[in-house]
């Protein structure tokens, strides 16, 4: 089975729980873990935004890949955490919150540990993947943080129509005062 | 001599590469410094082009004079022949040998343009300029042609027009200056705001242990005040003044101008009004474009002037001032004015409004800012390309300011940009609503009004009238709004300005004023109306901070302005 997209490079992995299944998170593109802690909303965004959170100073969107994955939106528990990440999206790098129902372990993939992603059978679609990785007797996805991240999927917000914008310039409306 | 010589061997390409880094930082500054100095050039060349004073003259001469040395002392030998040349030239009309002519402006503006491309080689030592031999020879043939035929003194040149000698005194009244990275000022900007924000928490958390902590109380408002008193001076020194990006905006006038057949007169008003240096940065590009535009769209040929009644000669302004907290930067021309019927057939060809929109409605000339919109049907290699007013826009909208269009058929337009005066830090009056809560930035803010729970209006809905002093005040409701049921007990509404009318934005209740330092929305997050940015409150807790005008626009016009036909027009 020939497969276009490069497999995950072998490495240690985070090990992370969404929707009940593990997921592992390549560890270099992880920043921090944080204890979950409530977010800010923000309107008008995806439900896969769950808010946004100070991480020293800086705003950082968290998003609920359940939601994206079309399992039911994670529930908060005391083992709840926010798993920081680094991605390159659209040639920037953004660091990102995600919901994780919990964190399991950090394991060493070698290269005959990381598999191709199985093409069907798994919820999360096979473009999100980086291959399946085996720790001992478990198997985990590779999540492709960047790609699962990308703005088109997240922002994938409607456009805002013109028309409510129209009287954002009050002014306009006046029949040309003035000499 | 084996040991010495091994060690120069090993020493040497560290010394050699160290010389070479510095050699690098020279030559960075060398650029950066000539690229001023060409903008200085490049603006006195076409803001004086109706009547040069020696003052300007000389004031160029001098930047010419110091490329060539510069160049020279880098070994870039032919940017310093080059600058050689045009010292020539400009030496000949300081003396009178050689009139201002649009010819010789135009020549001087392309050999300009010349260097300016030339400049990043020089980092890399490199020491090319394009067409050089071509551009050295017009400067010769022009010079000849002027002593062949003596030339008048320069027009214009006011009554007891500055002297050479003037120039000395040029420096004295010049402050210390220095110039400092704008990386730097930010991470200053930025730590002052992680401190105002300590700040803040220590003041709540010695508030709640009440009057044992008296004493810690009245240092920490000390602090305050010193705080207080160096934001203000980071503030400060981030402030530049408008006047260079104002006046860059003439050279693209006078090359629109130029490729339209049009004429037309910039008068830059407010130089001296002094922004944040990022706004200036987001600015540029945004003038430049309406600057363009004003010539392209605005103006007529001077021939349609003339037939009108108007001076051939098309005037543009551009105009800075401060306005209520407010910077407002608006380009003005006396052109033929916004077409509102073309525009509104050109909207509706577009799918941009419905085809039945009366021609009044705002929406006309708001369909000026949609991407893609324009009325001229070729694209012209100045306008258009497809960056239009939506750019423009979005541009000052990133700056959270608006922008307004006023336009009278045949008398010309204008386009107005609203900016906030500073950007990082804004006096902000925290709201609850629903779970959340929010800050309003202050200077919009009028009143707050407590309702009563038989409040008339009193629904739960999401956008109301109700009566203030017994006028009218359209009003949101933030908790609806942003997606809570129900309502609070007791309400209050934020009575806020909206251009000449006041609107309510109705929370559960108001927390208090304060500093709120902005922090940018991750872009991932997308374009979200009525949200201005977000910033970190004393509890550490994300607030978002509301664009009062957005959400208006977006919450109330949306249920209410189109189909009760003028209820909220101005």
């Amino acid at each position: 089975m020939e497969d276009t997209k490069a497999l995950a490079a072998p490495g240690q992995y985070l090990g992370l729980f969404i929707g009940g299944e593990e997921y592992s998170l390549g560890i270099l593109s992880v920043r921090e873990i944080l204890q979950y802690e409530p977010l800010t909303r923000v309107p008008g965004t995806p439900p896969s935004i769950r808010g946004v959170l100070n991480v020293r100073g800086h705003v950082v969107p968290v998003v609920d890949l359940a939601v994206k994955f079309g399992y039911p939106e994670a529930t908060v528990t005391a083992r709840s955490c926010i798993v920081i990440v680094e991605a390159r999206i659209d040639d920037e790098s953004t660091v990102m919150g995600l919901m994780a129902d919990a964190v399991s372990q950090v394991a060493d993939l070698r290269a005959e540990d990381i598999q191709p992603p199985p093409p069907f059978g798994t919820r999360v679609h096979v473009d999100y993947l980086l291959g399946m990785g085996r720790a001992g007797r478990r198997f985990s996805l590779i999540l492709d943080v960047d790609r699962v991240l990308s703005a088109d999927e997240i922002a994938a917000v409607q456009e805002v129509p013109l028309t409510p914008e129209a009287a954002a310039a009050p002014l306009a409306e006046r029949p040309a005062a003035g000499a | 001599m084996t040991p010495r010589a091994s060690r120069s061997s090993v020493v040497e390409p560290a010394v050699s590469s160290e010389a070479e880094i510095e050699l690098r930082q020279i030559a960075e500054v060398f650029v950066a410094e000539s690229l001023e100095g060409l903008e200085a050039i490049e603006q006195a060349l076409v803001v004086q082009e109706g009547g040069f004073d020696e003052e300007s003259v000389n004031a160029i001469f001098r930047v010419a004079h110091t490329l060539k040395g510069n160049a020279a002392s880098l070994g870039l030998g032919r940017l310093s022949a080059f600058g050689h040349a045009l010292e020539d030239t400009l030496d000949a009309v300081r003396h009178h040998e050689l009139a201002i002519s649009a010819d010789l402006v135009s020549l001087l503006l392309e050999a300009v343009d010349a260097i300016r491309e030339a400049l990043p080689g020089a980092l890399d030592g490199r020491d090319e300029i394009v067409g050089e031999a071509d551009l050295v020879e017009r400067l010769r043939v022009l010079r000849a042609a002027a002593a062949a035929e003596p030339a008048p003194t320069p027009g214009a040149a006011p009554t007891g027009g500055a002297h050479p000698e003037a120039a000395h005194d040029h420096h004295a009244d010049h402050h210390h200056t220095l110039r400092v990275e704008v990386d730097k000022l930010d991470q200053l900007m930025n730590l002052t705001g992680q401190i105002a924000i300590a700040q803040g928490r220590l003041r709540e958390s010695l508030g709640e242990l009440g009057a044992p902590a008296r004493q810690a109380r009245e240092v920490a408002q000390g602090i305050d005040q010193f705080m207080g008193d160096l934001q203000e001076l980071v503030m400060r020194a981030r402030m530049v003044a408008l006047g260079p990006t104002l006046r860059h905006s003439a050279r693209a006038l006078r090359d629109a101008a130029a490729a339209r057949g049009k004429q037309a007169h910039l008068t830059v008003v407010g130089e001296d009004v002094e922004v944040d240096t990022s706004v200036v940065e987001h600015v540029r590009d945004p003038l430049t474009h309406l600057v363009r535009n004003a010539v392209d769209h605005g103006l007529e040929t001077p021939e349609e002037r003339r037939a009108a009644g108007k001076d051939p000669v098309g005037q543009v302004v551009l105009r800075a001032a401060h306005e209520a907290g407010s910077i407002v930067i608006e380009v003005r021309d006396d052109g033929r004015g916004v077409d509102r019927a073309r525009v509104l057939a050109r909207a509706v060809a577009l799918g941009l409004l419905p085809a039945e929109t009366p021609p009044e409605a705002a929406e006309v000339l708001e369909a000026l800012f949609a991407p893609g919109f324009s009325t001229t049907e070729q694209v012209s290699d100045l306008s258009g390309r497809g960056v239009g007013l939506d750019v423009v826009r979005r541009n000052v909208e990133a700056l959270r300011g608006r922008v307004e269009v006023e336009s009278e058929l045949g008398r010309g337009c204008t386009i107005r940009l609203r900016l906030p005066l500073t950007l990082a830090i804004i006096a902000g009056l925290a709201v609850e609503a629903g779970p959340d809560t929010y800050v309003m930035p202050l200077d919009a803010v009028v009143e707050c009004v407590e309702l009563g729970a038989a409040q008339e209006g009193g629904d739960d809905g999401e956008t109301g009238v109700l009566s203030l002093r017994g006028q009218p005040l359209p009003f949101v409701r933030l908790r609806r709004a942003f997606g809570t049921t129900g309502r609070a007990d007791r309400e209050v509404a934020v009575v806020v300005r909206r251009g000449e009318q006041l609107a309510g934005v109705v929370v559960d209740c108001v927390r208090g004023e304060r500093q709120a330092v902005i922090k940018a929305l991750d872009r991932t997050l997308g374009r979200l109306p009525g949200i201005a940015g977000a910033t970190i409150l004393g509890s550490g807790r994300v607030a978002l901070i509301l664009d009062v005008n957005g959400l208006l626009a977006t919450r109330l016009d949306a249920s209410h302005g189109r189909t009760d036909g003028g209820g909220q027009k101005c």
